[in-house]
This record gives structure tokens, C-alpha cells and sequence, in this order.
């Protein structure tokens, strides 16, 4: 499909919430700043990638580098908003861990990690409800008024849940690695053909798409 | 001076630019292609066409600091991490917003010819005749008889790929083998064509495609046509036009030349040549030719005019009609439907297609009648999900991971692409308070859409939900998105063909009234804007309007 209208569709089916779709309404707000990731944030931010892509029969986030990614993302990609919820999340994160397992993250073993995430996305996802229910109510009264539904101008009074944004950025920085686009999932670099009805039997990878 | 006389100048180098130069090189004459921005060599320059996502530190999406620098590229697709040299500077060159209109360019050399989605339909008379039949702006001073042997002549060479319909909205190509449609899209189409009796197809896109070998071009289904292809897979000026011009060793291609105006004769009542700003010098140059072609893309176009000739007419070459910079249209979208596929699990697909679906226009034809005028068309595709998708009982873990390493269900959507009326009312201006890095008036832009098309845009949503459900579809979800003008990036009109000097600014050869040996073929000229992507059209405007000019210089009329 031409590009352009694939993306429009998809921030149409989600209502401009796809992941990095929150660029979309960056435009109003004020830029990010000099933002700190130290060697341990990322080695904790590796550990929760992995915790939400481990390494299975395939790597994982960790060998995708993902920590190190995150802190190239949110430095240069997010604003000073987003920055902050991200980078206060680290702290609350581990402090979520702390309440429900009485250690630190870094501490905790594998299925601590695993239902503390599990309940973080939950907090997260209820969040996003509030997000797509505030964008709904903005988008309705644009219509009402007549506009052209200029989605840029929007800033969501919600702000997003630091979960969803560690989760987002895991499964970017994931997939569209070199190993998450090759080992995990399928690149053929130079197809040559296109065969619109492929056998397809379940347990057969994905394709990693237009990369 | 001597080097600087040349039989014909070409200004600009996009797809109307690049046809001009090829048509008057192979007839012969010596040419000067001016481009205002930098060169772009074929495949050595298209440093993107074989890296990857993982390539990037962004994994090319858009930095704070990119936001910061295009104010403009930012409300859309176009600001991205990976082809951002190829989207003109929003610094360098502001413009003035009387109404938002989002205005994205390519100067460089091949302009957006390097960018473009490709698709590539004919017009039928059901739109030459429209304007006609409706009583609306003016009447196209051109018949589908007229242009459809340049349709065949330029596709020849352009090389699209398609399906034979026989549809009378939408004339056939000379094709290409098309494209495959896949097993879902054959399915939503056959259960389209069922319910709607025939009256509403979807076929596969017509795109500028090489699917079997052109010239030793050919589309290998990579789907990364937007960083340049090294296989020539798509239609551009590098990969068709201009080494096609080179060949003939009449083509000088000059970039960095901006062309501040055309030079006029006010006692021949011709253009002489070009006054040219090198860009990186600020030196002025003028450069000589018996004829000019105009293909600075349609706002430019308007802009080099405005500021021509201002001695005898003061708002500009072409101006005397009052047309001129106005009648700007665009394709308004945004507006459309998706929905869930069942069944199919057992298929895929292989290969990255470069091109989608397309549904024909069909309101306001054939007995239809609505209470808007005109209509649109919708491009779509079905598709597996990936891994971008929600798995809802999954948040984590290896079990998220597994269920996100394989395609999720099939998806089918589509968008529409509808007709903007051309008004007069809808305008650009020059904007003397604002200049531009190169200290150049800016233009000012003045566009809005009207009832009509906010009428259309209705039945654009409420059509696709309608279409998708009759189709089977579950979970059928419309949208209505950001429809501001300038966002199809197919501008038009600026300097419409009719039949009559006082209200057009070319006539039916795209010669300006005013001044008989400069031709305008790029977006400009339109008349009115149809619904289908126009560049096709452009290039066969371009190619005839090319033959005319010779044919008269060779009498001796130009």
C-alpha cells in the first residue's frame, strides 16, 4: 500500500495513538532538555525490555540493546513533558516493586519482575482509556465547530502512563532491531516478487514489513 | 553570454519537468534544465535505498530538534529521520498562512518525482465535460480525444502498471502487467462488486511501476521507493527522463539556479529567456531561449509569473485574465474505513507491494445524485497486523513475544481522495513583507474547503463504513482525520488553460495568452482537479504541449 495512506490509516484505526504517534501532537509543546541516563538506568531499563521481550528461542531485548535505545529516544525524541514521566518512572517503577515484592527491581527474580509488569500494564492500559476517551471529546467538539480536525494541535490533558511509554519504546526499539527484525521476525531485504496468497501455517514468523 | 543561449529553457526538473526536457532534447533542441536546489544522481545519491531501521539511532522517526526546524513538514508524514534532505527547508523557505495550508516540496533535482506515490490514472471526458455540464469555473479547452494518444505516448515510456476494466470513468492505460491483488482484497472486492451490482468496483492500483523489465528497470518489491530506487523500479526523472534527455547530448541540467523571473519582449509580446539566482553564489544570471516551459511545480509556477513582466502588467505575467494564482486545489483526505477480515488464517503474502487497492468514482455518475457536486475516489489494501498490534490478554513476557513473532488478523482499509472545486476565491498572493533565505518575496496562501466539499466528506465516511459492512467486514471503525488543504500534495490551478484570454491564463496548448512561447505544464494549468492522482496527466499535457511547441517553432509562429 502507498505509504502515506497506510500511516494515515493507521492513525486513523487508533485514533493517533499508534506507537510514536504521540509525535503527532508534539508540535505545541515545549522541547525536551539535557535528560540524565545513567549506566545503571539502563541497565534497569534493559531489564524491564527483557521482561516484556525476553529472550526465548530467540534474543530478547536485552541483546537488541533496547536500554541503550530508550535513552536515545526519550533524549531526542520526546518532549520535556514525556521526559520527565518517563524518567520519574524509573524511580516509581522500582518503587511499585518495592510495595509489591519488598525488594528493588533489579533484585527481583524473574516472576516478580513478570507480575509487577503485569500489573503496571494494567494501570497503563486504563490510562490509555482516559487518553483515547479525552481525544474522542476533543475530536468531537473540533467537528462541532466545523475545523479540519488539525490533530497537531492537540496536547491531551491525560498525561501518558510511564509504563506505557517503557513498553512502546520496547517493542520499537525491539522489532525494528536487527536481530528483532531477522531472528524474531522475517526480512527479506530484496523480494523480487509478490504473491498475494502465501501458505501461511500457524507458527510461521511475520514479516518485519517496510523497514 | 554566448553559452547562455539555448533553443529552450526548462525550469524545473520534477515529472512535468523532466518530460519537457526529454520531449524538446529527442526533438532536437539545445535545453537548459534549471532546478533551484541541489543535484541528485541516480542510485549513487540514494544513500537510504539499502539501509535498514536498525540503521538509525531514531529508527527514522522525528526528533524534537527536526520539529523544531519544519514547522510545516511536522503536520505530516513527510518529517522523518531517513529522507529529510529531500523535503524543502521550512526555514529557508517560510510562506505566509492568511488559512493553514500545509505545503510540502522537493527542490532538488527530480523534485518530488523522487517522492510521489505513484499512482497513475487517466482522466475520461466524464471530467474534461464536468466544469461544462455543472456551470463551474471554466470549460476544460481540452477533449479526452485530445490527450489520449499522449496518454498512451507517455505511459509507453513511464511504463504503468494496471488492470484492463474497460470502465468509462476511468480509461485503461497502455499497461504494465499489474500488480497482484491479494487474497483478501479479491475477496472484499468480489462480495464490493456483488452487493453494489457492479456499480462500485475495487481494482488493483494503477501505479508508475516497472513490473516486467522497461529499460532495464524493474520493481523488485521492496517498498522503499521514497529513498530512490537502484533497481529504477518506479518512474522518476532519474530513472527515466532524464537519462532519456542526456542521451541526446542536447541537455544542460544546471541546479542551484532559481529562476526569479521570465524576461519579456514587450514589442515581439514574447519571452526572451530567464533572470536565474544561483543559489549559492547570490549571483544573478540570464539566460536566452526561443521557448520557455514552465514546470516549477504549481505554486512556484505562480510565484515566477507573479514577479515577470510586472512593468506592463503589475500583478505578473499571465495576470491579465485575474486567474492567476487563483483556482488553487488540492484533493482533500483523510476521511475513511477499517475493518476486520475473517477467514484466511491459512494465507499470506510475499513481498513488499509498493501499491494498494483503488475504487473508482462513482457518486454523481450514471444517474447517481447527491447534494454536492463532484465525488472521490478511495485507495485501500488488506493486510496481516504486526507487531505493532495489541495482543489484549497478553501484556508481556515470552507468551506476548511468540504471539507478536507471527501476523495477526487480516485487516482491510481504505481512505478517500475527493475533489476540491476550483474557486476563485481560493489563492495565492505575493506576500512583499516576507522574503525567504534567498531575499525573495514569499508566497501567501489564502485556500479553504467550501460546503461542498465538507458535504462530500460525509459521504466519503459514511460510504466506506457502509461499503466495508456490506462486505462482511467486523469491527468496522470510520474516521474522519485532518482534511486541510496542501496535505494530498497534488496543488492545481493556479494558472488554469480555457477557452478565452479574460478568464484563463493558458490556452489550450498551455501557452500562456500573454506570451505565446512559454508553456506551463505542471499542476497549473489544471482546470479543475477531478479526483484521481494528476501526475500522469501532467506528463501527457506535458509531452503534447512539447510537440505543439516544436511544430510552431519549426513554422516559424514562436
Amino acid at each position: 500500500m502507498e505509504r502515506r495512506e497506510l500511516l494515515k490509516m493507521i492513525a486513523l484505526a487508533t485514533g493517533g495513538a499508534l506507537i510514536g504517534g504521540e509525535l503527532f501532537f508534539s508540535g505545541c509543546k515545549s522541547a525536551g532538555g539535557a535528560v540524565t541516563f545513567t549506566p545503571e538506568t539502563i541497565a534497569f531499563l534493559d531489564e524491564v525490555a527483557e521482561t516484556i521481550i525476553p529472550a526465548t528461542s530467540t534474543p530478547g531485548a536485552k541483546a537488541a540493546q533496547v536500554g541503550e535505545f530508550m535513552k536515545v529516544y526519550v533524549t531526542d525524541c520526546y518532549d520535556a513533558d514525556d521526559q520527565k514521566v518517563f524518567l520519574e518512572g524509573v524511580n516509581k517503577l522500582n518503587d511499585a516493586c518495592n510495595k509489591m515484592h519488598g525488594h528493588d527491581f533489579m533484585k527481583a527474580p524473574a516472576e516478580h519482575r513478570k507480575a509487577l509488569l503485569t500489573a503496571l500494564d494494567k494501570e497503563a492500559k486504563a490510562v490509555q482509556d482516559q487518553r483515547s476517551k479525552a481525544y474522542s471529546e476533543y475530536e468531537k467538539a473540533e467537528r462541532a465547530k466545523g475545523s479540519n480536525l488539525p490533530i497537531m494541535d492537540f496536547k491531551n490533558p491525560v498525561a501518558p502512563h510511564y509504563f506505557t511509554l517503557m513498553k512502546q519504546l520496547t517493542l520499537l526499539g525491539f522489532f525494528t532491531s536487527k536481530t528483532g527484525a531477522t531472528e524474531t521476525l522475517r526480512h527479506i531485504q530484496v523480494p523480487g516478487k509478490y504473491d498475494g496468497a502465501l501458505p501461511y501455517k500457524k507458527g510461521d514468523k511475520a514479516w518485519a514489513d517496510s523497514i | 553570454m554566448a553559452e547562455n543561449i539555448y533553443d529552450a529553457i526548462v525550469i524545473g526538473s520534477g515529472i512535468s519537468g523532466g518530460w519537457a526536457a526529454k520531449e524538446l532534447c529527442e526533438k532536437g533542441l539545445k535545453t537548459i534544465m534549471l532546478e533551484r536546489g541541489k543535484n541528485i544522481e541516480h542510485i549513487k545519491d540514494y544513500t537510504e535505498a539499502n539501509k535498514e531501521a536498525w540503521d538509525h539511532p531514531h529508527r527514522g522517526e522525528r526528533t524534537q530538534q527536526m520539529v523544531k526546524d519544519y514547522p510545516v513538514l511536522k503536520r505530516d508524514y513527510p518529517l522523518n529521520e531517513r529522507n529529510l534532505d529531500w523535503w524543502a527547508s521550512d526555514k529557508d523557505s517560510p510562506y505566509t498562512e492568511v488559512k493553514r495550508f500545509d505545503w510540502f516540496r522537493g527542490y532538488h533535482v527530480g523534485g518530488r518525482s523522487l517522492m510521489w506515490g505513484r499512482q497513475s490514472y487517466r482522466w475520461s471526458d466524464l471530467y474534461f465535460e464536468e466544469n461544462a455540464k455543472d456551470g463551474i469555473a471554466v470549460d476544460w479547452p481540452v477533449r479526452y480525444k485530445d490527450i489520449e494518444p499522449w496518454y498512451t505516448y507517455v505511459e509507453k515510456f513511464a511504463g504503468v502498471s494496471g488492470s484492463a476494466e474497460g470502465l468509462p470513468e476511468l480509461p485503461d492505460s497502455h499497461f504494465l502487467p499489474a500488480m497482484e491483488m491479494n487474497c483478501v482484497e479479491k475477496e472484499v472486492a468480489a462480495r464490493v462488486k456483488e452487493h453494489y451490482k457492479n456499480t462500485r468496483k475495487i481494482i488493483i492500483g494503477r501505479c508508475a511501476h516497472a513490473t516486467v523489465p522497461l529499460n532495464d528497470r524493474q520493481c523488485q518489491f521492496r517498498d522503499k521507493c521514497w529513498f530512490g530506487c537502484p533497481y529504477g523500479g518506479y518512474f522518476s526523472t532519474q530513472s527515466a527522463t532524464l537519462p532519456a534527455a542526456m542521451k541526446t547530448g542536447n541537455l544542460t541540467l544546471r541546479p542551484w539556479s532559481i529562476v526569479t523571473k521570465i524576461l519579456y519582449d514587450k514589442d515581439s509580446k514574447k519571452a526572451t529567456g530567464v533572470e536565474v539566482l544561483d543559489a549559492e553564489t547570490m549571483k544573478t544570471y540570464e539566460y536566452k531561449a526561443k521557448i520557455i516551459f514552465l514546470n516549477a511545480s504549481t505554486l512556484n509556477s505562480a510565484w515566477i509569473l507573479m514577479n515577470s513582466a510586472t512593468d506592463i502588467w503589475p500583478d505578473g505575467l499571465g495576470s491579465s485574465s485575474g486567474e492567476l494564482g487563483h483556482n488553487l486545489m488540492d484533493h482533500h483526505l483523510g476521511v475513511g474505513a477499517q475493518g476486520i477480515v475473517e477467514g484466511f488464517e491459512d494465507k499470506y503474502v510475499f513481498g513488499r507491494r509498493a501499491n494498494g487497492v483503488y475504487i473508482p468514482r462513482y457518486r454523481n455518475f450514471f444517474g447517481d445524485k447527491r447534494d454536492y457536486l463532484r465525488g472521490f475516489g478511495y485507495q485501500g489494501g488488506g493486510s496481516r497486523e504486526g507487531w505493532s498490534r495489541e495482543i489484549p490478554e497478553l501484556a508481556i513476557g515470552g507468551g506476548f513475544k511468540d504471539a507478536l513473532t507471527e501476523p495477526g488478523q487480516w485487516v482491510f482499509g481504505m481512505g478517500g481522495f475527493g475533489e476540491i472545486l476550483p474557486y476563485h476565491e481560493n489563492k495565492v498572493t505575493l506576500d512583499k513583507t516576507k522574503k525567504d533565505k534567498w531575499g525573495l518575496n514569499v508566497l501567501a496562501f489564502d485556500c479553504e474547503l467550501k460546503d461542498n466539499e465538507k458535504k462530500m466528506r460525509k459521504d466519503m465516511l459514511n460510504d466506506a463504513k457502509e461499503m466495508l459492512e456490506a462486505a462482511g467486514l467486523k469491527n468496522v471503525q470510520a474516521g474522519e482525520g485532518d482534511g486541510t488543504p496542501g496535505r494530498g500534495i497534488h496543488e492545481m490551478g493556479t494558472a488554469r488553460m480555457g477557452h478565452d484570454p479574460k478568464t484563463s491564463v493558458l490556452n489550450k496548448w498551455n501557452q500562456v495568452w500573454d506570451a505565446p512561447n512559454v508553456f506551463v505544464t505542471d499542476g497549473s494549468f489544471m482546470t479543475s482537479a477531478a479526483c484521481q492522482n494528476p501526475s500522469l496527466t501532467y506528463m501527457a499535457f506535458t509531452a503534447r504541449a512539447a510537440d505543439y511547441a516544436v511544430s510552431e517553432l519549426k513554422k516559424q509562429n514562436l
